[in-house]
């Protein structure tokens, strides 16, 4: 089993936006069915909300718009896995969990150069398995919320005050 | 090496033993130095010094050895308590202080030398003035019944007398002991054996008591007192009635179950007045054998347990908050299902009534929730602690300050054991310490000035916490100056705060209230310890942030009372709660004044902002909805929350009330940070999440002055 830790990578496999997603199952606490998620006026926009987690309060972020995508909406088949990181645990809503695979390191590619910007920061790699793309994602750099962007966000919300 | 963990008990112990110093310390200095007193500083630094001992930190087992021989001194009657010397012992309390920071790395190298030298130049100046003739008494007379303190019960020469005649009687010590071959029945020593499994030691413990004493009751009452300070009596010969009837002959025996060494035992024991003799026996039992074993004297210093094995630990647990948070979540999670399953159980009850079965869900369920709600409230007991953390500092400080200041106070507190959570707690200390500072340095007038009014020399100061309802009271009572509202007047027109015609009209509340003010001193000079206006506005705000609240009520010449309410827990508020679109809102129920409905035709616009009347007043007017960019009703009456915070009062419009609650606080979490307008989350009764408003945001950020002085200048 040595192994596995050098050479291999166990990867939570989900959909979301017709393309396929992988993290690292080490950040992964469970998967639940989303229901009752409380909006929370004022936040930023990717912060779907909070949900109650066996009693504790659990922000749920839409996944797709944190990655600069459309938003999903909730449907019968929408997921929230719920993520540890770095000693905050929040949630990430997708539109469903497939799998769990084992690659190995060496089938993962650096994303190509031509992907730049905001989103591809949370960029991996990318991972080709039996004809599918597997897009890599850091869950540790979903969850930072950057200085940059949250200054970015304070100038946004002040306009907006201003404007009203 | 030590562990962590036993370092940290090591630190306890330290914190818990350097308390007992502390408030004995300030015993002796308020009324001199008792037997019981001295005994408690001694044992207290006997016990530092030897558990820094094998925890080998040197410097603090040699200062607490200097500390103890001081008091061994004070104990053998070879010196007095003086002023100096108090001092003396201050300096080395703060010293000790510092060596537990350096321990825990919070401070640098401190040097102990200084202050070992102040304590033996003290032991030197302070011993001539010892009660030089009383050791005459044969020079075997047990020291204890001579003590230097207030509670001695017979004079000196009394003492000496009955020592010496009884030596013809005793033994070459000059005294006789007493000593009994103790049978333990199976039942004692049961609990014996079981004891010694939780780590105590039975010991049997042959009290002598002097021939001439007159109230042989009440010296057999003290020293049972006095033992189950230190552990449990299980057994006395002859029984315990008779020995406080006082119908035992020259002594009696009892079996003490204890953590304590004997040769504390010992100490503790005789330190009692009319004590003749000590004999601590420690009770040995083997298998199938029933007499104790007497081999060891308590004479000789009984062999020293290794200091950690601790005396307290085994009863407390230390369990990290989180964990307790965490359990209360479980718990809040349970009361959710078992609110679903009566609504199960309902639904199932009106559907196969007549069924046995349904009976028994019945009782289950009822049984569950009896369960859950104990469970509940054990859970945030556990969180409690008393209010003593806070207040244990407190004496210290005031000594220090009035001591500065010239002023005579006596400092009483009073509730110390009043629980509450360990987050309020933690926020109180700070206004608490200005509220004291305050009555110190401007509340109690300096002595002198005092006799001229024909007030008692000393100042008192009462603090003092009690439940009330479901509340904490803390009050600060001084029996100084006060405060005079004309005074106040005068301050507030030379400052500008109001004009003179203002002034005039403002009721003596309002005036007293300017305190608040920031900024706003009521003292006619600015010292170093207070006076310079920043101050009251901070202890409000401080309070009001723990839902909270101060009062104070005042008359000139006679002293000021500062009322504290606090909640015996930040974790659960009652909340006023409102819907808003989809979403249920919960107010902080501490900020919510009142409720009304308006009708839209009621609301009054100044310039770009919209203001109701309530009674006469302007209040600024907010939509909820607008706040939160929400879509809120648009037709219709509109339900309106008056929610105040400081003086500042606003108008919060919302869909629909819904009514009170409580409700458990839940943070939103570190990673959505500081949402503006929300202040946190609950759990609601059917498990969705519901928003906490930021009452106090909102009223804060209204902009009340600017519409008032709008209006102001319109009308």
């Amino acid at each position: 089993m040595a192994g596995e830790q050098q050479g291999e990578l166990q990867l939570v496999v989900f959909r979301l936006k017709e393309q396929t997603y992988g993290v690292d199952i080490g950040h992964v606490l469970e998967i639940i069915r989303a229901s009752d998620i409380t909006a929370i006026p004022g936040a930023p926009d990717f912060v779907e909300g909070v949900i109650n987690l066996r009693g504790r309060v659990i922000p749920v972020i839409d996944l797709a718009r944190r990655l600069g995508l459309t938003p999903i909406g909730v449907t019968g088949n929408t997921r929230i896995m719920i993520v540890e990181v770095g000693g905050t645990t929040a949630g990430m809503m997708v539109d469903g969990v497939s799998e769990v695979l084992r690659l190995s390191r060496e089938s993962i590619q650096l994303p190509p150069a031509v992907v730049a910007g905001f989103s591809a920061a949370c960029l991996q790699g990318i991972a080709l398995v039996e004809q599918r793309l597997i897009i890599l994602l850091d869950t540790t750099r979903i969850f930072r919320r950057e200085e940059k962007e949250a200054l970015q966000e304070l100038a946004k919300q002040a306009q907006e005050r201003a404007a009203s | 090496m030590f562990t962590e963990e036993e370092v940290a008990i090591f630190l306890e112990e330290l914190e818990e033993k350097l308390q007992v110093i502390n408030d004995n310390v300030l015993i002796l200095e308020r009324e001199g130095g008792s037997p019981e007193v001295i005994q408690e500083i001694f044992r207290a630094a006997h016990t530092i010094k030897g558990s820094s001992a094998v925890m080998g930190y040197e410097k603090m087992s040699t200062l607490t050895h200097e500390i103890e021989n001081l008091f061994d001194r004070l104990r053998q009657g070879e010196m007095e308590v003086s002023g100096t010397l108090v001092d003396v012992l201050f300096e080395a309390l703060d010293t000790l202080k510092l060596l537990k920071d350096e321990i825990t790395g919070s401070s640098g190298d401190v040097d102990v030398s200084a202050v070992i030298e102040k304590l033996r130049a003290c032991q030197l100046t302070c011993g001539a003035g010892g009660p030089g003739g009383a050791p005459a008494g044969g020079g075997t007379v047990p020291t204890p019944a001579q003590g230097t303190g207030p509670d001695r019960l017979l004079p000196a020469g009394q003492v000496a007398g009955t020592a010496a005649g009884l030596s013809t009687t005793g033994t070459s010590t000059g005294y006789q002991t007493y000593r009994l071959t103790l049978e333990l029945e199976e039942a004692v020593e049961e609990v014996v054996r079981e004891a010694e499994l939780r780590g105590f030691q039975a010991y049997q413990v042959d009290i002598g008591i002097d021939q001439g004493c007159q109230m042989k009751g009440v010296r057999a009452f003290l020293i049972f007192e006095t033992l189950q300070q230190t552990g449990e009596i299980v057994k006395s010969v002859p029984p315990a009635e008779d020995l406080q009837e006082g119908r035992y002959g020259p002594g009696f025996t009892v079996v003490l179950l204890t953590r304590e060494d004997a040769g504390q035992v010992h100490d503790l024991v005789f330190s009692i007045a009319e004590v003749s003799s000590v004999e601590v026996r420690p009770i040995r039992l083997r298998p199938g054998e029933k007499a104790p074993l007497s081999d060891t004297s308590s004479k000789q210093p009984a062999k020293k347990e290794p200091a950690l094995s601790g005396k307290e630990n085994v009863k407390t647990v230390r369990v990290d908050v989180q964990k307790l948070d965490t359990l209360m979540n479980l718990v809040g999670e349970l009361v959710i299902d078992r609110t679903r399953l009566d609504r199960f159980v309902e639904v199932f009850e009106s559907r196969y009534g007549s069924d046995d079965l349904v009976e028994n869900i019945v009782e289950i369920s009822n049984h569950l929730g009896q369960v859950t709600n104990d469970l509940q409230e054990e859970i945030m007991k556990a969180r409690m602690l008393p209010v003593a953390h806070v207040f244990n500092r407190l004496p210290r400080m005031v000594r220090d300050l009035a001591h500065k200041m010239g002023k005579e106070i006596d400092f009483i507190i009073e509730g110390r054991e009043t629980e509450l959570d360990r987050n309020v707690i933690e926020v109180i200390g700070d206004p608490l310490i200005h509220l004291l500072r305050n009555a110190v340095d401007h509340g109690i007038e300096p002595p002198e000035e005092r006799v001229r009014l024909g007030k008692p020399r000393t100042g008192r100061l009462l603090l003092k916490a009690a439940y009330v309802e479901s509340h904490i009271v803390i009050t600060l009572s001084d029996d100084g100056r006060g405060m005079d509202p004309e005074k106040i007047r005068q301050k507030a027109i030379e400052k500008g705060l109001m004009t003179p015609e203002q002034a005039a009209r403002a009721s003596d509340r309002e005036i007293l209230d300017l305190i608040y003010t920031p900024g706003f001193s009521t003292a006619g000079t600015v010292s170093d310890v207070s006076g310079r206006g920043v101050g009251m506005d901070i202890v409000r705000n401080q309070i009001e942030q723990i839902n909270g609240s101060v009062e104070f009520t005042t008359a000139p010449g006679r002293g000021t009372t500062f009322t504290i309410k606090l909640p015996l827990t930040l974790a659960i508020i009652r909340a006023l709660m409102v819907t808003l679109g989809d979403q249920v809102y919960a107010f902080p129920l501490t900020n919510v004044l009142e409720t009304l409905t308006l009708k839209p035709g009621e609301i009054r616009r100044v310039r770009h902002a919209e203001v109701i009347v309530v009674r006469g007043q302007v209040l600024p007017l907010v939509r909820l909805a607008h706040l939160f960019r929400e879509k809120g009703k648009e037709e219709g009456k509109l339900s309106v929350v008056i929610l105040g915070s400081g003086d500042k009062k606003v108008g919060v419009v919302v869909d629909r009330l819904i009514g009170e609650q409580e409700i458990v606080i839940k943070s939103l979490g570190g990673y959505l940070g500081q949402v503006p307008g929300l202040s946190g989350a609950t759990i609601l009764g059917d498990g969705k999440v519901a928003l906490i408003v930021d009452a106090r945001g909102i009223v804060k950020d209204a902009g009340v002055e600017e519409i008032i002085y709008e209006v102001n200048r319109a009308g």
